[in-house]
């Protein structure tokens, strides 16, 4: 919840007071930003997890709720009408209604806390989606790699080997063409070691892979515990 | 074929050793023939691993280097199938190839085969291999 941020927004300055002082004591505390409806459109309010509007002057709170977007989280605690009620939940589906009753803060805090958990569990499940299409895309690119191995280690046997065959009688080589080859042949056997790098790598990503595999395995077959 | 040429190959036959390469890249079984040849063995290659029973059967190799990916017959079936038939399993047969994890050693342990090289190999890892069966 620590990375979430609320904004309230209300002409109240007693129902701000209320809520932010509930809020403080509480074991964890999103970010929060106080704003009244003279300065709503104006205000920095950098996209909110959440809104909480409280009482607003007469004739604001339409202005307030048609500048917002439809998919905005939202918490209502200005008084309203049932039939208005309704009419704004087909606009805004995520709206919640909180009646000013004597429990009003303690309703509010519950529902925004939930709404938050929410938001946070949405965040970290894109922000893991996002993460996975990354590593599918490097995985590709691995296997690609690892495909190509074989070609690869085929080419670098005809070049190693022919250098070597070269090498076997310098008498008929100038000293460059020697020199030349001798590059071939040490840059060959760098890239073989690259290649057996990678190779080491791969496999030791296998096992890593089959290990967690098994861990995973044992945890979903632990039995729980019942309470 | 004239007579000197009968008795060149005879002596060539009573001094090298034959070694059958089988690879599917003529490049590769020139490559390896190449480096065998100074060495005072008889290279003989093969590029279609089809053919491999009726080769050994015509030069009589005393070591097979078999290729594992190749198309059509892979070395390792290649290597089981020698190594289940009485006629051709006593020559010591040794896999040349790029395939380098324990796993593919292992599988070619388990088809019969006497040595695994893996591509690239040096010339000393090539001459190595070969001298321990000819």
């Amino acid at each position: 919840m620590r990375n979430t941020n609320v904004l309230i927004l209300t002409d109240d300055a007693e129902f701000a007071r209320l809520l932010t002082a509930c809020w403080q004591v509480e074991r964890q505390l999103p970010g929060i930003c106080l704003v009244t409806s003279e300065f709503w459109k104006e205000a920095d309010t950098s996209s909110p997890d959440l809104i909480v509007v409280g009482p607003l002057k007469d004739g604001k709170l339409g202005d307030v709720l048609r500048s917002m977007e439809p998919n905005t989280a939202l918490i209502l605690c200005a008084p309203s009408e049932a039939s208005e009620l309704g009419l704004l939940r087909k606009k805004y589906p995520k709206l919640l209604h909180v009646p000013l009753r004597e429990d009003w803060t303690q309703v509010v805090l519950l529902l925004a806390g939930e709404s938050l958990r929410r938001t946070e569990a949405l965040k970290l499940a894109r922000q893991a989606e996002r993460h996975a299409a990354q590593y599918a895309n490097q995985a590709t690119l691995g296997r690609y790699m690892y495909d190509m191995k074989h070609n690869m280690n085929n080419a670098l046997t005809s070049l190693l080997g022919n250098a070597e065959l070269l090498l076997l009688e310098p008498g008929g080589l100038s000293a460059q063409s020697l020199a030349q080859i001798k590059t071939i042949h040490t840059m060959a056997l760098r890239i073989n070691e690259v290649m057996q790098r990678f190779s080491s790598l791969a496999s030791e990503l296998r096992e890593g892979e089959t290990q967690s595999q098994v861990e995973t395995e044992e945890v979903n077959s632990t039995p729980t515990p019942r309470r | 074929m004239q007579f000197s040429d009968v008795e060149n190959c005879a002596e060539r036959m009573s001094v090298q050793k034959k070694v059958l390469i089988v690879d599917d890249s003529p490049a590769q079984v020139k490559l390896i023939q190449g480096l065998l040849e100074p060495e005072g063995y008889w290279p003989v290659g093969l590029s279609d691993p089809r053919r491999v029973e009726e080769a050994i059967a015509m030069e009589r190799p005393c070591l097979i280097l078999l290729d594992v990916v190749m198309p059509d017959r892979n070395g390792f079936q290649v290597c089981r199938e020698l190594k289940s038939n009485a006629e051709f399993n006593s020559i010591p047969v040794i896999l040349v190839t790029s395939k380098d994890t324990a796993s593919d050693r292992y599988w070619g342990q388990q088809q019969g085969a006497d040595g695994y090289v893996t591509k690239p190999f040096t010339r000393d890892e090539l001459l190595r291999a070969v001298r321990r069966f000819a």
